[in-house]
């Protein structure tokens, strides 16, 4: 297998590219917040040169969360379908099960190389949440949690831990109550305490959070290549994300972006319409806006106020996405799909049953794109999907769904006992 | 006689033609100076009470970035000495683009713009520049000597200090090295003015602030009144001399 090297080098372009990328991206956000991210900038300039920061980054993510994860065929599902070969990267194995440990570690030591003593953050699903809270208890960090009313509702369990882990969750009453107001509500805090660290959770935001962000994630698919050439004895052909912000599927395409022969396809929330309001697809509906600090595609309402979202996935569930992949979808570098709420069920339901793995409904959205996709190709070829997070934390929204007669039974019997 | 109080409102809250009556009322009372806000779905960096305003506004009123220069236009027509600021979050003007923006308001006799989350230097804020319209900073007592002296070298001729570190609404304080921004502004721009907001909800916030800057900036204070139905009473209380 020949890898061909393009002219473009979009690697190199992300993450010295100062926080622009082509036009998107950039530090939109109140003077009061320029010098805690002209600091954060500087010392992220800084530990991507340093070999014991970097050093210690590797080793904190295999000490805590067992990297590297696994990599992982799905032999019975590939034979179904009847056309190329998926194996799935668990980063659902993380500590905390999902990829945003990656993120959480390499940004909580650049906080305490910077002495800061208190973290802020925003989350969606709870995942980014519940690794921040994990990784504050572990270094000994304060930790304030910010999370939209309709998220702390639905994703009660990783509320729980983040509390068990000393965490404080602010539920958000603002607005549509989900991760977009949970974004602005750190904001807030953090204009009045400009001196805390934002610890924030995907790849947007004001620089230098989107190349940061993608720098602590490329580690998978770093593993990605390493693994697919031992147990498939080739690059992949296509690599596949969900896309909420874009934190884990910067993490998987990273390592490939200069390489043309592996084909990117991201895949966001199709809710349940292609109505505003219905459906959190950003690069296929969405319009170029300047917003929550960054430059790049939001869904909005046509007069340049910000649309509401759904998804079924609290994690996909955002108005905005990252600049890079902004850049890189107008490059055509990258494509993006959709998947709905039903074919996420669905294929959280699949690999359950064929493979053996509960998925989180975030992930789920790349598998379901990657059912539709490996029956149009040969055997030949090689499909990687980023299982981003595992499912346990659905537990109440799947369980609605496959089984709502046994939820109620045990929510009387908790009721009861 | 006019008080050193800048009063701000945002348009369309309660509806279009209630905040014309109310900045009309701010004029009665003699400010200095209207700052009158686009109403904007997500105000990133304003407390419950803006917040909610925007929320309405948008939301029930559907105010349109041209509503809001009709209203502009109507209250011009009537008032045409008034100093009027406009303050608008960057995406609203953004996406009804900048160039067409600020001509509107120069046809206006408007030359001031506040938005909070564009840096005064970045490549929007220059095309805002470059269209006729001069920029005010918002600044808080962590800009930095370098970062103010490069500000300096530019041609804004009004700055906007937050009381502290805070969001609109909040209780009020005065951070101990605003001081310090003032005097490096009064140094090299003596000529510039100053404003302090962000909490000024009495008389003797107003008294302590206009003491060393030019003007008093008021947000909160006056929505919340509107919302209460005192706004009347209130602003007597403030601007009383
Ligand atoms: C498991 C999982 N996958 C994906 C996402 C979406 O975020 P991103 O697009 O930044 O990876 C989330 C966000 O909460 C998540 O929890």
């Amino acid at each position: 297998m020949q890898i061909i090297e393009t002219e473009t080098t979009y690697k190199s372009a992300i993450l010295n590219g100062k926080g622009h990328f082509g036009p998107y991206g950039g530090c939109y956000v109140p003077e009061v917040l320029m010098p805690a991210l002209e600091e954060m900038a500087q010392a992220f300039e800084e530990i991507q040169h340093d070999p014991i920061f970097l050093k210690e980054f590797q080793d904190t993510l295999n000490e805590i969360s067992g990297r590297p994860t696994a990599f992982t065929p799905l032999p019975r599902i590939s034979k179904r379908l009847g056309g190329a070969m998926l194996y799935m990267k668990n980063e659902g194995l993380n500590h905390t099960g999902a990829h945003k440990i990656n993120h959480c570690i390499g940004q909580a030591l650049l906080a305490k190389r910077l002495g800061k003593q208190r973290i802020i953050a925003e989350t969606g699903a709870g995942q980014h949440g519940y690794a921040t809270a994990a990784v504050c208890a572990r270094l000994g960090l304060d930790c304030t949690v910010y999370m939209g009313r309709k998220d702390y509702e639905r994703q009660r369990p990783n509320v729980y831990w983040m509390e068990l882990l000393g965490s404080k969750v602010v539920p958000v009453d603002d607005g549509s109550q989900t991760l977009n107001d949970a974004v602005i509500a750190a904001f807030k805090d953090w204009v009045a305490n400009p001196e805390s660290f934002y610890l924030l959770g995907s790849a947007v935001g004001p620089h230098p959070f989107p190349a940061m962000n993608t720098f602590f994630q490329k580690i998978v698919g770093e593993e990605i290549r390493e693994q697919c050439l031992n147990m498939a004895g080739k690059l992949p052909d296509y690599c596949i994300a969900c896309v909420g912000g874009g934190s884990n599927a910067m993490g998987i395409f990273y390592n490939f972006l200069d390489e043309a022969s592996v084909s990117l396809i991201g895949v966001e929330a199709g809710g349940k319409g292609t109505k505003p309001g219905e459906h959190a697809s950003k690069l296929k509906r969405g319009v170029e806006g300047i917003f929550e600090g960054y430059h790049s595609y939001f869904l909005q309402d046509g007069t340049g106020n910000i649309a509401a979202t759904h998804s079924v996935s609290a994690g996909l569930d955002y108005c905005g996405v990252s600049p890079i992949l902004a850049w890189l979808s107008d490059e055509g570098r990258i494509q993006f799909e959709n998947a709905s709420d039903e074919e996420a069920l669905n294929a959280v339901q699949s690999i359950a049953r064929e493979e053996g793995f509960i998925i989180a409904l975030e992930s789920a959205h790349g598998f379901a794109h990657a059912f539709k996709l490996a029956p149009t190709l040969s055997k030949e070829q090689v499909i990687v999907i980023n299982a981003s997070g595992r499912g346990e934390k659905d537990l109440f929204i799947t369980m609605r769904h496959f089984q709502e007669e046994s939820l109620l039974t045990y929510a009387k019997h908790l009721l009861n006992t | 006689m006019s008080t050193p109080i800048m009063s701000h409102l945002v348009l369309g809250y309660p509806s279009l033609s209630e905040s014309i009556l109310t900045a009309e009322a701010y004029i009665a009372a003699g400010c200095a100076i209207l700052e009158l806000q686009i109403p904007f779905s997500h105000p990133t960096a304003d407390g419950p009470v803006i917040t909610q305003a925007c929320r309405e506004a948008v939301e029930k009123n559907n105010i349109s970035v041209d509503d809001c220069l009709g209203a502009l236009a109507d209250i011009r027509t009537r008032f045409p000495e008034q100093e009027i600021i406009v303050m608008s979050y960057l995406n609203r003007v953004f996406t009804y683009g900048l160039p067409n923006f600020c001509q509107q308001l120069r046809k206006l006799d408007i030359r001031h713009l506040i938005v909070p989350d564009l840096p005064v230097d970045s490549p929007q804020a220059v095309t805002i520049q470059n269209n006729g319209i001069t920029l005010v900073p918002v600044l808080a007592a962590n800009v930095s000597t370098e970062r103010l002296k490069k500000l300096l070298d530019r041609d804004f001729d009004f700055y906007y200090l937050m009381s502290d570190f805070k969001i609109t609404g909040s209780t009020f304080s005065l951070h101990p090295r605003l001081e310090a921004v003032i005097q490096q502004i009064r140094a090299t721009q003596p000529a510039a003015r100053i404003g302090i907001g962000f909490g000024i909800s009495t008389k003797e916030h107003v008294q302590l602030v206009t003491s060393t800057v030019d003007y008093a900036i008021i947000g909160s204070t006056f929505i919340k009144a509107k919302m209460d139905g005192n706004l009347g009473q209130v602003m007597g209380a403030l601007t009383a001399a």
